[in-house]
């Protein structure tokens, strides 16, 4: 979801700071991430989009109606299909939750929360699992595991076929769609695993690791080998002192462009250098995202 | 759930007779419904029963380009997400739906206690699947916005088109129909789901042609089928 989120404010030219997770024991239910804005808390991936988008960070503007009813269509794709399996990755796969999950989770909130949040969110995961997929015919959590990674296959070369040689789902600009699917699959591509079965395949579809490529190069800065957990740090680091820098600069801009905000929405903004973003005049309220 | 794959199954012009059952839950082999009984060969589920009818070589979608069949397989997860989940949670955890019509029809075939034991048992298995889809904490109003968000991409995509993809009709528009059909016959304590269907003209115009078109050759067992089913629908589900 931090992901989802961070690439959404990325498409739609929201200024955002990034947090680390050291705050979530004040995180308003513990869930994470979560949007603060002037007094304004919230916490679902869903709500926050629709929090932006009332803020007239949209990045579907151009989007026709068909367009959009689609994307609806394979969002619910995703969460259907893909979720599962990402889910049980990270947090149900033994050697993975061992081994990355749980550590690089823990290390970056409070004791005592590591001790009881990794655990609480396993739990949680395969619940939803085994509640949603695990009905007979598949009695037992092999059969389960076994279809949830035939589905997130069987998304993924449909997500493929979608896009086939096109830069984004819609054409050449980015969108919420683009955004989603950016913020699944980017945990799969970057992130390393000793069990790897999904990012193999992913690795199979060219368009695939092609568009997450182009993604994390252009709206995120960061060379195409250097998103791993580590990573985040330094990611997170120089997305601050960028937002700040571009805050000062809109705060200067803001009042000669207050007629423009006065407009109906604001096409997508296309941030070809950060700098450019400067342009975001639409930055009045400070946002900062507690990833 | 029955109406779609029925409807399906009229599509590819293949005969069947729908019979009313109260261990059908028990009789399938996935605890799901709907199944078919074919020969003898048990099948269960939208998804395992398309993939039969294939293999014996029928199927609606075979016209389609890659494209589109990922955009049907996406749209028909839509439905199975919004339009399912919301049925559900209608009928399971809004408690005045609750209380007056699916406990009574659940139980119904049961001498007391059973009745309120099993839909009891019915329900909370349902929240429980609620809570772990995060769709527990949600009101009846967030629910029904829902709904409406998903008729919305459902006409949009229709358009002014007679089905999902153009001239033939294929598993998505089964599944759609058996949704909305559902949503608009059945009675429940409000009239808010149906008038958020009807508020979109083009989808209750398609309901009515894919009924006339495929139901009415069997006119009078259908509707009576229709009327026995809209009872016994939450057993048969």
């Amino acid at each position: 979801p931090q992901s989802l989120l961070q690439a959404y404010a990325k498409f739609s030219g929201a200024p955002l700071t990034v947090n680390t997770i050291n705050k979530s024991w004040r995180a308003p239910k513990g869930e994470v991430p979560v949007l603060i804005s002037e007094d304004i808390v919230i916490s679902q991936p869903a709500k926050i989009l629709n929090f932006l988008r009332k803020q007239k960070y949209n990045a579907d503007y151009e989007l026709s109606a068909k367009q959009g009813a689609d994307t609806l269509a394979y969002i619910a794709l995703l969460e259907e299909k893909l979720l599962p399996a990402l889910l049980h990755t990270f947090w149900v796969e033994a050697e993975n939750y061992c081994s990355v999950t749980k550590p690089w989770f823990a290390s970056r909130i409070p004791f005592p929360l590591s001790l009881y949040l990794p655990g609480k969110m396993s739990r949680e995961a395969l619940n939803r699992i085994l509640l949603t997929r695990g009905g007979p015919p598949l009695y037992s959590l092999t059969e389960v595991e076994a279809q949830i990674y035939r589905d997130a296959k069987e998304c993924l070369n449909l997500l493929s076929k979608r896009l086939g040689t096109s830069q984004f789902f819609f054409g050449d600009t980015p969108t919420t769609l683009d955004a989603f699917v950016f913020g699944f699959l980017a945990p799969i591509y970057k992130v390393c695993f000793p069990r790897v079965q999904l990012q193999e395949h992913l690795k199979q579809l060219p368009n695939m690791c092609r568009f997450c490529d182009d993604i994390l190069t252009c709206y995120f800065r960061l060379t195409v080998s250097g998103h791993s957990p580590a990573g985040q740090d330094t990611a997170d680091a120089n997305l601050q002192k960028l937002t700040q820098l571009v805050n000062k600069e809109s705060n200067l801009i803001e009042k000669m462009d207050d007629n423009l905000r006065k407009s109906p929405q604001h096409p997508p903004r296309k941030l070809t250098t950060l700098k450019l973003a400067a342009g975001g005049e639409q930055s009045s309220p400070l946002n900062r995202l507690s990833p | 759930a029955t109406l779609c794959f029925q409807a399906f199954l009229q599509m590819c012009n293949l005969p069947i007779r729908v019979v009313c059952r109260a261990n059908a839950e028990y009789m399938s082999p996935s605890g799901k419904l709907p199944f078919i009984h074919v020969g003898n060969q048990v099948v269960s589920e939208l998804g395992p029963i398309v993939q039969f009818v294939k293999a014996k070589g029928h199927s609606l979608s075979d016209g389609l380009d890659e494209v589109q069949k990922a955009e049907m397989k996406a749209y028909m997860e839509l439905v199975n997400n919004m339009l399912l989940t919301a049925e559900l949670y209608l009928q399971w955890c809004d408690d005045v739906t609750v209380e007056e019509i699916t406990h009574p029809r659940y139980g119904s075939p049961y001498p007391w206690p059973l009745n309120r034991i099993l839909s009891y048992q019915k329900q909370w298995e349902v929240r429980r699947k609620m809570k772990a889809i995060g769709w527990a904490g949600k009101t009846l109003e967030q629910v029904l916005e829902d709904v409406d968000q998903c008729c919305q991409a459902l006409s949009q995509r229709l358009g002014t088109q007679p089905y999902f993809f153009n001239k033939q009709p294929t598993e998505l528009d089964a599944l759609v129909f058996g949704h909305l059909f559902t949503i608009l016959t059945t009675q429940l304590t409000t009239d808010e789901l149906s008038e958020k269907v009807k508020n979109y003209s083009n989808l209750t115009a398609f309901c009515r042609r894919i009924e006339q078109q495929y139901f009415e050759g069997h006119d009078k067992e259908s509707s009576a089928t229709v009327a026995a089913r809209s009872a016994k629908r939450s057993l048969l589900r």
